[in-house]
């Protein structure tokens, strides 16, 4: 098992080969939440997350023989480019593998750091069951992503600052994938106080963790927004550590994760990866549970595509009705268009793209369908464009999920 | 009106001691780095990320500054601001913890969000036509009326000293980090920021200041480079909303004449550049304006090789839309 000086010894390994991320308080968090809310910013870490540390410890207990001979994980995400920034650091050969499939730049971030990467298997467990194959016959080390006690120390040196910083925590919420960070945390946790609530979260499409607090068969599966939670099986370790210190572990709804990447954005202008941000869905989701009391939430990590960025960013805009797509169907004549525009101005609208269907629609010949997205100011100002057009003759439909209540 | 401002120019001390009265009301925004880019830039980059400050910008700490010093018998009638972005939000935020009543005096186009963001943070917003309307007027009848303290944006010595005080953390934090900067980098508008962090920095480390600007507002630049206060024309265009100020101010500018090494500049495009720099490696949410000093250290405006910089990112409230065109830059 994992003792609490496992991971106070772990912390004097790390000092000087991670950084000692800051706890931030947020009065904008706070308001919105109703609690008194600090962030552990693990996404300032080192290669974007706390991975770095537990990765750390490990190798860092290899034998000589064990370096020479390299080591192997698997991981298309923060595991990867912890156990690549290390090894390299340290001067050990690592190979790491990933699903065929793994998009080109996370493959050659995980190179730039001086790792080999080979591509096998349709998904990471796959990836991991050849990785631990060749381990074995190569007699090299595998370096499991958090069901071993030195990446479980490793991982609750971030617990063990949060709370030097912040000592008088009522709460600590975790995000819980295959449940290292969430293990570390509550033995670092509970050695400092142990009426402390630790909740652990995890994202509704692997909740695999949950399953086994209840003996079910784990089954998760899906795209999911928190990728780097997205475990199918929890370790054995992690189960029984977590089993020990809470009662259960909590599910949150993709929605409310992607929601809360965005408010990371909007209010406290931190970027957060979506399992990153999981822990203030739980505080959003149910703030009855956590009003008034002192929270920390661990931001795991911040390494978000820039494209899914993006694209969480301007669905933010939809969601608030600052961007609407409308389908509005006119008389194929000309000028129609122009009067359409025309009416979309005059009321403050911003067309940012116009799409014209005339040739595919299933619509009589002598009616189009033009699909126009809109920047507008709120839900009032789209209703108010869309009654505009209705009382010109235009039979106008929303496209975009905007809400206008 | 450029008479004399010396006794007028804060010193020092004026910083310790805003920094007593911000101590538990500002943000103790820490210093960030990545050593991954640390490696590939060839120098040490270290942010003062004041996006996380308080309403999301330094503004925040003049404005606390200032406002917690008007004397009793003057709180009663409030204060009152112009502006249409950060300093409206600064001084709402800090109003509201003095328990004063705020009005701040914005464009009828500002942004929503801008708007929305100043009234929860208690303001009273008053808006008008910036075509048929003079704010400065709108701003006059409040102060005869109510008795309204005008709490000015940058040429005041008390926000210059508030601003002051992330010289003093930088100073501070690289203390106990245990580096020391070689060069600090800091955006300039109206110079309130640069020129109070330079004057803490001439306490302290006593290593070089520069400004930095977006190239069709560098007035600062301009101004230091001619030795007397110079404008860009009033035409000129910047995606940096923040730092639109056509010209110094008086009492920034002599200050920033005395401390600063000199003045940068950058494009937009290497603004927004550095925005998605900041996104993606920094991992914090920078608006245009808040990006130019550290758009000045990425694009090397200066020789940084081997040397520590410390640069200011000043503030983060930028539209997503603004954040998504970084994004694909």
């Amino acid at each position: 098992m994992v003792s609490i000086s496992d991971i106070r010894k772990a912390r004097e390994l790390l000092a000087g080969h991670v950084l000692r991320t800051p706890t931030v308080a947020s009065p904008a968090l706070s308001r919105l939440a109703g609690a008194d809310v600090y962030l552990k910013l693990e996404n300032q870490q080192v290669t974007g997350s706390f991975k770095t540390r537990g990765s750390f410890v490990r190798m860092a207990a290899l034998s000589d023989a064990e370096r020479k001979a390299g080591v192997i994980a698997a991981s298309a995400g923060n595991h990867a480019q912890g156990v690549g920034y290390h090894a390299e650091k340290m001067g050990i050969p690592a190979t790491i593998y990933m699903p065929a499939n793994t998009p080109f730049t996370k493959v050659a971030r995980t190179e730039a750091l001086g790792a080999s990467v080979i591509l096998e298997g349709e998904t990471v467990a796959e990836s991991r069951i050849i990785a631990e194959q060749v381990a074995d016959d190569a007699g090299k080390v595998f370096i499991h992503p958090y069901d071993d006690p030195h990446v479980i120390a490793g991982q609750g040196t971030a617990t063990l600052e949060l709370l030097e910083d912040v000592p008088d925590l009522d709460v600590i919420i975790v995000p819980i994938g295959g449940g290292g960070l969430a293990s570390g945390c509550c033995l670092a946790a509970h050695a400092h106080n142990a009426d402390m609530e630790i909740v652990g979260v995890q994202a509704d499409a692997y909740p695999s963790m949950n399953q086994a607090f209840r003996n079910e068969p784990p089954h998760g599966k899906g795209a999911t927004i928190a990728d780097g939670i997205a475990v199918k099986e929890p370790g054995v370790l992690t189960t029984e550590i977590l089993k020990q210190h809470m009662a259960d572990v909590e599910i949150v709804r993709e929605a409310d994760i992607e929601r809360a990447v965005q408010i990371f954005v909007d209010v406290q202008r931190l970027i957060v990866e979506g399992s990153g941000a999981v822990p203030l869905a739980m505080l959003m989701a149910d703030p009855d549970r956590f009003r008034d009391r002192k929270v920390g939430l661990i931001v795991s990590g911040g390494n978000i595509d820039s494209r899914l960025l993006s694209s969480v960013l301007m669905r933010g805009l939809v969601r608030e009705g600052r961007l609407a797509k409308l389908r509005i169907s006119l008389i194929d004549m000309p000028g129609a268009l122009a009067a359409v525009a025309g009416i979309i101005g005059n009321r403050g609208g911003n067309i940012v793209d116009v799409l014209h269907q005339r040739m595919f629609r299933d619509v009589p010949v002598k009616e189009a369908d033009v699909d126009i997205a809109i920047e507008t100011i709120d839900s009032n100002h789209v209703r108010e464009i869309m009654e505009a057009l209705e009382a010109k003759g235009f039979g106008t439909r929303l496209l975009s999920d905007t809400s206008l209540d | 009106m450029d008479s004399s401002p010396a006794s007028d120019l804060p010193v020092f001390a004026d910083i310790e001691d805003a920094a007593k009265r911000l101590k538990g009301w500002a943000r103790l925004t820490p210093l960030l780095e990545n050593p991954i880019l640390n490696d590939q830039l060839g120098f040490r980059l270290v942010v003062k990320p004041e996006c996380l400050q308080r309403t999301g910008s330094f503004k925040f700490r003049g404005a606390y500054n200032k406002i917690s010093r008007i004397p009793e018998a003057a709180r009663a009638g409030g204060v009152v601001a112009f502006s249409s972005g950060n300093h409206a939000q600064g001084v709402a935020a800090a109003s509201t913890l003095m328990g004063m009543a705020s009005t701040i005096i914005m464009p009828k186009d500002a942004p929503k969000a801008k708007i929305d963001n100043t009234r929860a943070l208690g303001g009273t917003v008053v808006l008008y036509d910036r075509l048929t309307e003079n704010r400065e007027e709108i701003g006059e009848r409040l102060k005869t009326e109510k008795g309204a303290t005008l709490v000015k944006p940058y040429d005041d010595p008390m926000i210059i000293a508030g601003q002051g005080t992330i010289g003093l953390e930088i100073a501070q934090q690289s203390n106990e980090m245990g580096f020391k900067p070689d060069v600090v980098i800091v955006p300039a508008g109206g110079g309130g920021l640069v020129s109070g962090t330079a004057l803490a920095i001439s306490g302290t480390i006593g290593c070089p200041v520069y400004s930095a600007e977006p190239s069709t507002y560098d007035d600062t630049k301009r101004s230091l480079e001619a030795g007397s206060r110079q404008s860009v024309p009033i035409d000129s265009v910047s995606i940096c909303d923040a730092l639109l100020a056509p010209t110094p101010g008086v009492l920034t500018f002599a200050l920033n004449q005395r401390l600063l090494a000199g003045g940068l500049s950058v494009t937009d495009e290497e603004a927004l550049q550095a925005m998605k720099t900041a996104l993606l490696s920094l991992k914090i949410v920078v608006e245009p304006g808040g990006a130019v000093a550290l758009a000045a250290a990425l694009t090397q405006k200066l020789d940084l090789e081997g040397k520590t910089v410390v640069v200011v990112c000043s503030g983060g409230n930028a539209d997503p839309e603004m954040l998504a065109r970084a994004l694909a830059s």
